[in-house]
Formats: C-alpha cells, structure tokens, sequence
C-alpha cells in the first residue's frame, strides 16, 4: 500500500468504527437476548420474569413433558427429511437445468416463487391442499380414483408428512438455484475430460462434480439447517401444532409456554435446550469451515 | 461444447422441467383460480377448472372485513425501511471488512452469521420487554428496527461478497487523487456495487416481507402487516375456501409481481450472497 503511515492507522481505526454499529446490534440483541434468556430459564418465572432461582427444575419439567418430547422427535423426523428430499430433488431439478432447456428463466421464475411466498401462505395454501374435502383427494376421486386416499394433516401417525411436503415445495426452488450455480461454475474441461475417458453421466456427478461442489453443499446446508430449527409459521398457519400435539414443534412450545401457557420459565427453558442444540451443531462446523480459511 | 445436448434430449428436459414446473406451481394457480369462484363453485364436485361464473364477490367481501391496503402499506414500509435501514448500517462494515481486513475479519464475520442460527424464540421475550418500555409494541418503528437487526448478518454478507470482487486498486486510485473516506465509499465504491447492492435490497425485501416470527408476535392491530392479515384468514372460517383463497391471493399478489420482473437479480442475489 503507497498511503502513509498515519493515513493507514487512520483508515484502519475508520474501518473499526465502520464495524461497530453493526458488532454492537449484533452483540447487545443476539447475545445480551440470549444470555438473558437462558438466565432467566433457571428462575421459577411464571407470568412475569422474576429473579427467584429453582435451578434445574424448569429443565426437569420440560424433559418430562410429553408435548416437548413430541416436539423434539417431530424436528428430527422434518430436519432430516427435509435435509435429505430437498438436496436431492433440489440436485436433480439443478442437473437437469443444467442441461439447456427452454424457457429457462421462466421455470426458474416458477420454480422460486414457493420460496418467495411466506410459510404462512405456504401453511394455508396446503392445508387446503391437502384438506380431504377440497384438495388433492377430492380432485382425484371426482375424476373417477374413488378410493384414493390422501390425508395427512387428519392423521396423527402422519400428519408432519403433511408439514414436511409443504416444507419441501417452499424451501426446494432455493436450494435447485444455489446448486444450478455450483453446478455452472464447474469447469466445463471436466465434462470434455469424462467424456472423453468414457466415464458415464452419473458417475461424474457423483465422484467429480459434487465433490468440488463442497463449498456449494456447505452453505446450503446451513441455509437449511438454520430454517428447520426455526420452522414455526408454517406449523401456526398449516396444523397449528395438531391434531392433538402431532405435529408440535419447539419453537412453538416455546411461543406457547412464554406468551400463552403464564408459564415464562418453562419457556425459557425450552428456548435454552434449541440454543444448546444449535450451538452443539453449528460452532464445530462454522470453526471446521471458516476457521482453516484464515491460516490457509 | 462437451454436452451437446441434442434436439430430441433438450426436448425431453423441456418437458420433464415444466411437468415439474407446472405441479409446482399448481397450488398457487388453484389459490388464483378459487378466489373467483363464488363458495358453492369452490367446493363443487367434479372440481371446476376454468370453466365457471367468474367473480370478484370475494374481493369485495375480503375487502370489507379487512381493510387490505393498510395491511399492505404496513407491509411495505417494515420491509422497505428495514432494508433501507440494514444497508445503511451494512455498506460501511461491509466495506471495512472487505477492505481494510484484520486478523480477526473472518471470525467476526462467521461470528455474526451465527447469530442468524440463534432462534429468535430465544431473544424473543427480552425484546418485547425492551419493546414494552419503549412502548414500541405495535408499531412499524419498533418492527424495522427488529427485522433489521434479523437480516443485517445476511445484508453484510451478501454486501461484503460483492464489495470483495471490486478491486481494491480502484478505490486506492481514487483515494490518490484526494477522495475523502466519504466519497470513497460515496461516490466510488457504492456506484460500481449497484447490482450488488440491488440484488440484497431485494432479496431482503422479500425475507422481511414474509417474515412472521416477530411481525405476529409484536404486533396487533395498527402496525400488522400482509402476514397478519392472512394469518388472522387461517382457522375460524375454514370452510369459507373462496375467501380464505381471495385473502390469499391478495397478499401474494405482491411478490408474485415483484418476483416475476425481478427474477434475475433476486437469482444473482440468492446465488452471489450464499455461493462465493
């Protein structure tokens, strides 16, 4: 760099100062919220948050409650649906895009509008979808299909199916346009090379292209991840956490624990658990990911 | 090209692309189309496609009960001023970061967009006290700022992936010939970003848009946006499909429109901000 030297101090203390309204929001609301959270989760706070500590009661109650354990397995059951439909019709749509079709623009256009609307109207639009007396069912049995049977927001057993499919036509257009772009930034050498050495299609996806497609995958994934942990409208306006607890989710015991059961502590209690599970799963990752980008 | 793709094969995609294409976008045609239909035409068996008394009762009813363009105008202002306000904060630690780097840039950057993995329920109630104070529940000031500090980590990141591939050499040169740090950034660095910039105002529009978590929650009756007005349509009428489809299309309507001229920057956007 030609500036001199008090110039460059001076440029560096601005680019920190630059830096500070946005470390500050960050830090005050992110952090300072959370903190406060989870110290008031060991307090036996009912309607209004008060400094009286039970210490682990709260978690003791929460873990013995059926509705949190329902809303736990239904995560899993959604997150890893999700994850594992979604990178894989994402990727196949993202291929065969790839291929030049026609009209390209337009399809991705349709293809992204689901993840333009919110998951509120996402919610209300399957649920009537899927609704037995209006959606699918009816259309396909008064086209002569009597017996089809398609229910699942009216079934227990299978009702987060119901929640997972809505997901999947949401969240799927975002991830088929991340990968269409790793899948363009591939060096089309790589194709000539395969094709010249005999390699079939296939292979060369899966053992060349998504390999250097890494970073792609990488980022999607925490695009996702960090959606399912928080899928809460969806399940207000789809199901509302039913029928019965079928398809509860944390987030929304949370919600319900702090703003309509009078019982904050549990809620915050609960809220701490989904901070603690992110925490476990995204700081190895981000340190895995980014931190070797700063030494290397 | 390697993959000459042959006229029969690119034909074959084609259709195979827009069968997906079309169920995809089925629900929200079937949405459309039930809106115009009057109740009994919504729930006719064998279901009616396009052939049907077409009307805008609906609409009207709709209308009515709910005062939509105060919903909407709600709903443009959070979204608009939240972004506008994001990017004011953003384009200076943006720059910072991705000009004049230090040791510690990347970890505050991964830093940040951690926070974007912290669920909101967890600094929700603090925030509605802080909101209680302030007296700031209800209103679309209080809701800018809180959509705001939720999108500012992807706004700084998507600016700062932009600012990167700007050549360090041409705000150098510009600073050579006398340009204060406000004018670098001013009248340098933020013209050659415009589509960069454009990309992220847009696409955060549209997650503010549809953002509900907090607009639900810190809301009631004045500062409710598009959200709210569909969600106060989701359960006590659920039989009225008609009108729940009529409210529903006038709350897309906007996105779908907004969507479909803008489709190109919000793809660069979605790709440029989240693929390096």
């Amino acid at each position: 760099m030609a500036a001199s030297r008090p110039n460059r101090l001076f440029r560096n203390l601005t680019a920190k100062i630059a830096a500070i309204p946005m470390i500050l929001t960050a830090l005050v609301v992110f952090v300072g919220g959370t903190l406060w959270t989870v110290v008031y989760s060991f307090t036996g706070s009912k309607m209004l948050p008060k400094l009286k500590f039970v210490g682990l009661d709260q978690y003791e109650r929460l873990w013995d409650t059926r509705r949190w354990m329902v809303s736990i397995e239904n995560l899993l059951i959604y997150g890893i649906c999700m994850l594992v439909f979604s990178f894989v019709i994402g990727f196949i749509l993202a291929a065969l895009m790839d291929q030049k079709i026609r009209f390209e623009s337009t399809f991705r256009t349709i293809i992204l509008y689901p993840y333009a609307l919110s998951f509120i109207v996402t919610g209300l639009v399957w649920q009537w979808v899927l609704n037995p007396e209006f959606g699918i069912q009816h259309i396909l049995r008064s086209l002569g299909w009597e017996s089809f049977t398609f229910d699942p927001l009216y079934n227990a057993d299978i009702a987060i199916y119901g929640v997972l499919i809505a997901g999947l036509w949401q969240g799927t257009g975002l991830i088929m346009v991340l990968m269409l772009a790793g899948l363009r930034g591939i060096d089309q050498e790589i194709w000539k090379a395969s094709r010249v050495d005999g390699i079939p299609a296939w292979k060369t996806y899966v053992f060349i292209v998504i390999p250097m497609m890494r970073p792609v995958f990488i980022t999607t994934l925490v695009l996702v991840a960090a959606a399912i942990v928080k899928v809460y409208d969806l399940i207000v306006a789809q199901t509302g956490g039913g029928p019965g607890i079928a398809t509860e989710m944390p987030a929304k015991y949370v919600y319900d624990y702090m703003f309509g059961g009078q019982n904050l502590g549990q809620g915050f209690a609960a809220s701490t658990m989904m901070l603690l599970a992110v925490i476990i799963v995204v700081i190895p990752w981000a340190y895995m990911e980014f931190g070797s980008k700063n030494r290397g | 090209m390697a993959r000459s793709v042959t006229q029969q094969r690119k034909a074959i995609n084609t259709a195979v692309a827009w069968a997906v294409g079309l169920l995809i976008f089925f629900p929200i045609l079937w949405t459309i189309l039930t809106s115009f239909k009057t109740e009994a035409q919504a729930i006719n068996d064998p279901p009616l496609f396009l052939f049907f008394d077409w009307t805008l009762e609906n609409y009207a009813v709709v209308q009515e009960r709910s005062d939509y363009m105060r919903f909407l105008w709600n709903s443009i202002i959070i979204a608009g001023g939240s972004t506008i306000l994001g990017i004011i904060i953003a384009v200076p630690a943006a720059w910072s970061m991705a000009f004049v780097p230090s040791k510690r840039t990347k970890d505050i950057l991964l830093w940040m967009l951690s926070t974007k993995m912290l669920p909101a329920v967890g600094v929700l109630y603090p925030i509605y006290l802080v909101f209680i104070r302030l007296g700031l529940l209800d209103t679309r000031i209080g809701l800018v700022v809180v959509l705001m500090l939720i999108n500012l980590p992807i706004i700084i990141w998507m600016l700062y992936t932009y600012f990167k591939e700007i050549p360090g050499e041409i705000l150098e040169a510009a600073r050579m010939d006398g340009a204060t740090l406000k004018e670098e950034i001013l009248y340098v660095l933020t013209p050659m970003a415009v589509p960069g910039i454009a990309s992220t105002l847009l696409l955060n529009i549209i997650l503010a848009w549809n953002e509900a978590f907090w607009t639900l929650n810190l809301t009631a009756a004045n500062a409710a946006p598009l959200t709210a007005f569909i969600a106060s349509y989701s359960s006590p009428e659920g039989l009225f499909y008609a009108k729940l489809s009529a409210a529903s299309t006038m709350a897309i309507a906007p996105i779908l429109i907004l969507g479909w001229f803008s489709q190109k920057q919000l793809v660069r956007g979605l790709t440029f901000g989240a693929v390096k």
